[in-house]
């Protein structure tokens, strides 16, 4: 187990080198302005030389790329051209993670804990009402589009029951409407899913043979099937998590939480380089982490993957 | 040989059984009318080819029906309980794993391939024989031992994927063990095993057999199964069983055309150059109701009276009855196949001399 996750780790630090250095190379065919700021107009062509230069834009690209190295090793991005103007990076999405962070793994969180239950309880109950409600609730939550019932629940829950419409920090209740808001997708995913696996597995023979040997139903259910149908299940965590992270423009920007959601969109239209590669490689790095974790997880419940010998059995 | 144990205390007694299953809107009758009656201590084998019923009778006995099956008719008799009447799966219980436990199918999916083969084997043995903790898992390495599996206990520890086929049989087979049934029904335990794992599993399951007392039930469509494990046979077709006797009765005094067919297709009754026999025409729809001999459209020995009444069984020992008008006195006399009859005459010998 040890070594299979240093190795795992291992290859995902090279594939995060290999973003990186992508990334870099990308933002370097960009034009130039990026880097003078709004200042450019007022500059003549020689201080702009003047001043590219002494942000080493002018050297080789491959010393560029080991200064950029170097920089990154000591938690240093850089700093803001025209987004905030001369602010550090690692601030300014420093600031802003932890509320996109909460919410998203909150919500994730949020929805495991809603999720799960109702797929198992709706492989249990296949084909009777709840089933149908549970299916009725996917359906609705995968055809109609997040913005819209997004907008929906603004509008009108916040009117029944008197919840604030924006964001604050300081009033936890305010919290309550974003999360579930956020988590009312991937709950449905992770019931649909759970439900789909937990009936293949309840067709499958060893199911029959537990039966004949005289397991009763509900311990059939948590001691057999259960754990088979999850292990499908953890692929899909990483996947959900970073999509909750990245997905959360929309609600950030409705109730108005200072969350990362529009700061790459910003970033972007406002042609600031070094805040685009600071934000790409969060937002990397939280999806290799993501498919670390699935795989760890995978390897936890599962026997049938062979740990560290470079040999796998499914 | 085989009179040598002469079982009649009866341990199952199944009385004009009937099951339907609903489908789509409409009634299958999988189950026509059956009787049987099993004893102490013997091994039956149930033939019959795909979808004559023989799953769907053994799985009724242990209340594994699928959803849309029912018992319409009949009972089930087992220690003074009809389980025909049996609806809770409370009441399943009492008779899943700790009096009748299966062998299953397809060993390469029935085990769980997520838990140790140990902790597999050990949940019967906690669930049936009561034990706890070290005890249980002594009694698990024992049976791991008795159904043919060394350095048990490194193997206790491991997952069903480690395993090939035939050893996934011995574990299945311990697990059906662990459970301390008084029967054991074997559906179709080698179908899924090449043929020389095949003798192995069904000597170990003969072995078993007499070391714990079991009275065995086998399932199969293969006749060399059959003759191998057998005292009795029970032949079924679309649902009914048109002929019961002891293994040499059947297999070597046949008296219904379908036993015969069924013998004919044998490919050792083949002669060179011609083609392997082969029975002409489908099983009938089950979703109809059957009229006379379920087998007679596909019959040439047929009479009229098969197209119109279903036969009764007609005695031809005190333990070998068969459901064809042919055994009626006033029916006529019917040549067989030479192959047929000399097969016949073989086997007479043969079981002479034993």
């Amino acid at each position: 187990m040890f070594w299979y996750i240093g190795k795992r780790l291992l290859q995902s630090i090279l594939t995060l080198f290999i973003i990186i250095t992508i990334v870099f190379s990308l933002l370097r065919l960009m034009p130039e302005e990026g880097y003078l700021g709004a200042a450019a107009e007022k500059m003549s062509f020689e201080q702009q030389e003047i001043y590219l230069t002494n942000l080493g834009l002018r050297d080789p690209l491959i010393v560029q790329l080991g200064n950029f190295y170097g920089d990154l090793f000591q938690g240093d991005l850089g700093k803001s051209v025209n987004y905030r103007t001369d602010v550090p990076v690692t601030s300014i999405i420093g600031d802003k993670i932890m509320y996109s962070l909460l919410f998203g793994l909150g919500a994730v969180a949020l929805s495991l804990l809603l999720g799960v239950p109702l797929g198992i309880l709706m492989a249990q109950m296949k084909g009777r009402w709840l089933d149908r409600l549970g299916t009725g609730y996917i359906v609705f939550v995968v055809a109609v589009p997040a913005a819209v019932y997004y907008l929906f629940i603004q509008m009108y829950i916040t009117d029944i029951f008197k919840l604030p419409m924006l964001f604050d920090e300081y009033n936890p209740i305010s919290w309550v409407l974003p999360l579930l808001s956020m988590a009312l997708a991937p709950t449905a995913s992770y019931a649909m899913w759970m439900r789909r696996y937990m009936v293949d597995e309840l067709n499958k023979d060893y199911i029959k043979l537990a039966r004949a040997k005289g397991v009763k139903e509900r311990t059939l259910m948590f001691s057999h099937v259960l754990r088979n149908a999850f292990i499908p299940m953890a692929q899909y965590l990483p996947a959900t998590i970073l999509f909750t992270i990245t997905g959360s423009i929309y609600i950030e920007s409705l109730y108005s939480i200072p969350g990362m959601g529009g700061l790459l969109v910003d970033a972007i239209q406002r042609q600031d380089n070094t805040v685009v590669q600071g934000l790409v490689l969060v937002f990397s790095s939280l999806g290799i982490l993501g498919l670390i974790l699935g795989d760890i997880a995978m390897a936890l419940v599962d026997p049938r993957i062979k740990l560290g010998k470079g040999e796998s059995v499914r | 040989m085989m009179e040598a144990n002469h079982p009649q205390e009866r341990i199952l007694s199944i009385q004009n059984l009937v099951i339907q299953f609903t489908l789509r809107g409409q009634v299958l009758k999988a189950i026509r009318d059956i009787s049987l009656d099993l004893y102490k201590g013997e091994s039956l084998a149930i033939v019959g080819e795909s979808g004559s019923g023989k799953s769907v009778l053994v799985k009724s006995i242990m209340g594994l029906l699928d959803k849309n099956g029912y018992i319409d008719q009949g009972q089930i008799l087992y220690n003074d309980m009809d389980l025909a009447g049996f609806k809770t799966e409370e009441d399943w219980l009492k008779i899943r794993g700790k009096e009748i436990a299966m062998v299953t199918q397809d060993p390469m999916t029935s085990l769980n391939p997520l838990k140790t083969i140990g902790k597999q084997i050990e949940e019967c043995v906690v669930l049936h024989q009561g034990l706890k903790g070290k005890e249980a898992y002594h009694v698990t390495l024992k049976l791991l031992t008795d159904v043919g599996i060394y350095d048990v206990e490194k193997r206790y520890k491991q997952y069903p994927h480690e395993f090939s086929g035939g050893m996934r049989q011995r574990i299945v087979i311990a697990i059906a063990l662990a459970c301390n049934p008084k029967i054991l029904i074997c559906d179709e335990p080698t179908t899924a095993l090449d043929v020389t794992i095949q003798a192995q599993i069904l000597q170990l399951l003969k072995n078993l057999q007499k070391k714990y007392g079991l009275t065995t039930v086998y399932i199969t469509h293969d006749l060399g199964v059959v003759a191998k494990v057998a005292d009795r046979i029970a032949v079924m077709y679309a649902g009914d069983i048109i002929e019961v006797g002891k293994a040499h009765e059947v297999f070597f005094d046949g008296k219904h055309p379908y036993t015969w067919a069924l013998i004919s297709s044998l490919p050792q009754l083949g002669s060179k150059g011609e083609q392997l026999f082969s029975i002409k025409g489908t099983p009938p729809n089950l979703f109809k109701e059957i009229k006379g001999d379920a087998f007679a459209p596909r019959n040439q020995y047929a009479l009229k009276i098969d197209f119109v009444e279903r036969p009764p069984f007609f005695k031809v020992s005190d333990t070998h009855y068969a459901r064809t008008w042919l055994l009626d006195p006033r029916s006529p006399k019917v040549e067989l196949p030479e192959a047929l009859l000399a097969f016949f005459e073989e086997g007479r010998s043969y079981a002479n001399e034993q």
